[in-house]
């Protein structure tokens, strides 16, 4: 019986695994257009900032792994909580300046 | 106890409120600022939530209260805090008439004092959250946690560290992989708030951003009872184009806390239409127990006393940013303690500023 329950959730996964791969083939690029997942808008200079744009890889490379888009706060707030961050999650010295940067635009 | 328990609702109530509102008037300072090298704020931040939990057919109720406090001091300070306190009302599912008496519950998670010496070392001292694995230092929280109930090897190793810590990521020669660290030595504390064990330990993890994956391992010795040391394994990946993740921990105790590990995928159904803000999440754990307890560590051990298989799913729904409804059933077997898991909850996270910020955004 125990067995057959490992089995059935290691199905579990590997099926939500499969929906993942399915689904991602239908529509995939749309997955930041919700609430919950979407990133902070820009104006179209910021567009062309490579600072900018570093911001956002490190921001969906670090921050997203734990959790969703937090809004858009003030510099000052963003400056507490990217050190908050920089120590509780381990991210780098660079990539630290560049969320603070891309979040503060 | 009815009294009692509407009492301590209603003030529950009335704090979970008190926070939206204090929270709603931070998010009212609509201005512009663009500042990056703007001064920093201190920061009242955390969540309050509602779990109703049924194990085994007891089921308990908590409001939850979790603060987190964030003082930021010059360039390279930072003092941060979290504690929590939750009463919890318990009623025998199966034996209506048997009451149970209403507990009450607070905790010092983690209070230091932090100072970022340079890119490559940060200083961690007071006491701390033990860097063994990603979940306790990463994944704990409840606003962040996939499925609410914790997984088993979490009480494996010692979670809480009285001391100091070295810590920090830097590029590992290449952008394309950063190496962390963290290292410590916790003193022994017998304070029945803060106790802590005499330990020493570290983590090590290899992240590659690019493909944002993540391995690494953890040690920990105790330096003091039965002087076991525990092993930890894990690995987290998040494909960049699919809106899933899929993480794992493996924990080994060399004394009576046996071995465990867990896999966990969670998948947003951001794809489809209308569901947009829901979350799939499923995990399999399973505990090997060692053979050689006796019955009366069997007893204090819990879980980790016997073998257990475990299997969870859950849904987590985003009504907003900071509002999250969550739902969870779990089969756990064990010998002869065999037990459905169920878990509802409510969670709202909170974020205002102590200070003035010279306009948000």
């Amino acid at each position: 019986m125990k067995t057959k329950i490992l089995i059935s959730t290691v199905l579990l996964v590997l099926s939500i695994g499969a929906a993942v791969v399915a689904g991602a083939k239908t529509g995939g690029k749309d997955n930041d257009k919700d609430v919950a997942t979407s990133t902070p808008t820009t104006n179209h200079a910021a567009q062309d900032d490579p600072l900018r744009l570093e911001g956002e890889r490190a921001y969906h490379a670090n921050c997203g792994r734990c959790h969703m888009a937090p809004p858009k706060f003030s510099p000052r707030m963003m400056g507490t909580i990217v050190r908050h961050m920089r120590v509780r999650a381990t991210i780098t010295d660079q990539e630290m300046r560049s969320i603070l940067h891309y979040m503060s635009q | 106890m009815p009294k009692f328990s509407f009492v301590r609702k209603a003030g529950f109530a009335a704090i979970f409120a008190l926070c939206s509102l204090l929270s709603v008037a931070a998010q009212a300072q609509d201005d512009a600022g663009q500042d990056v090298n703007a001064k920093p704020v201190p920061i009242l931040t955390g969540a309050t939530f509602y779990s109703t939990k049924v194990t085994g057919g007891v089921m308990q109720n908590s409001p939850w209260l979790v603060p987190v406090l964030l003082v930021p001091v010059g360039d390279k300070w930072l003092v941060e805090a979290r504690a929590d306190y939750y009463p919890t009302f318990t009623t025998d599912l199966n034996d209506p008439e048997e009451h149970y008496p209403a507990t009450n519950e607070y905790n010092l998670q983690y209070a230091t004092i932090d100072y970022i010496a340079n890119r490559y070392v940060t200083l961690v001292a007071g006491r701390f959250l033990t860097p063994f694995g990603m979940f306790n230092e990463r994944l704990a929280p409840y606003w962040i946690r996939p499925l609410q109930g914790a997984p088993l090897t979490n009480s494996i190793s010692s979670n809480t560290g009285l001391g100091g810590m070295l810590r920090g990521s830097f590029p590992a020669g290449t952008q394309n992989v950063n190496l962390n660290y963290a290292f410590y030595f916790s003193s022994n504390n017998t304070h029945h708030l803060l106790a802590t064990n005499r330990a020493t330990g570290g983590r090590i993890g290899f992240f590659f951003p690019k493909h944002r994956f993540e391995i690494g391992t953890s040690f920990q010795q105790l330096l003091q009872g039965d002087r076991s040391h525990n092993v930890g394994l894990h690995a987290e990946w998040q494909p960049e184009k699919l809106p899933v993740t899929l993480r794992s921990e493996y924990a080994h105790s060399s004394g009576t806390r046996g071995t465990a590990y867990w896999i966990e995928s969670a998948y947003r159904l951001s794809q489809v239409p209308y569901m947009r803000r829901l979350e799939l999440v499923g995990r399999g754990q399973q505990v090997l127990a060692d053979p050689k307890l006796t019955a009366a560590q069997v007893k204090q051990l819990g879980t980790l006393g016997r073998d257990t298989n475990e299997g969870d799913c859950g849904l987590n729904y985003y009504i907003g940013r900071d509002v999250r409804a969550s739902a969870s059933y779990g089969r756990q077997f064990a010998l002869n303690k065999d037990a459905n898991l169920w878990i509802l909850a409510l969670t709202y996270r909170f974020i205002t500023p102590l200070a003035p910020t010279g306009g948000a955004q």
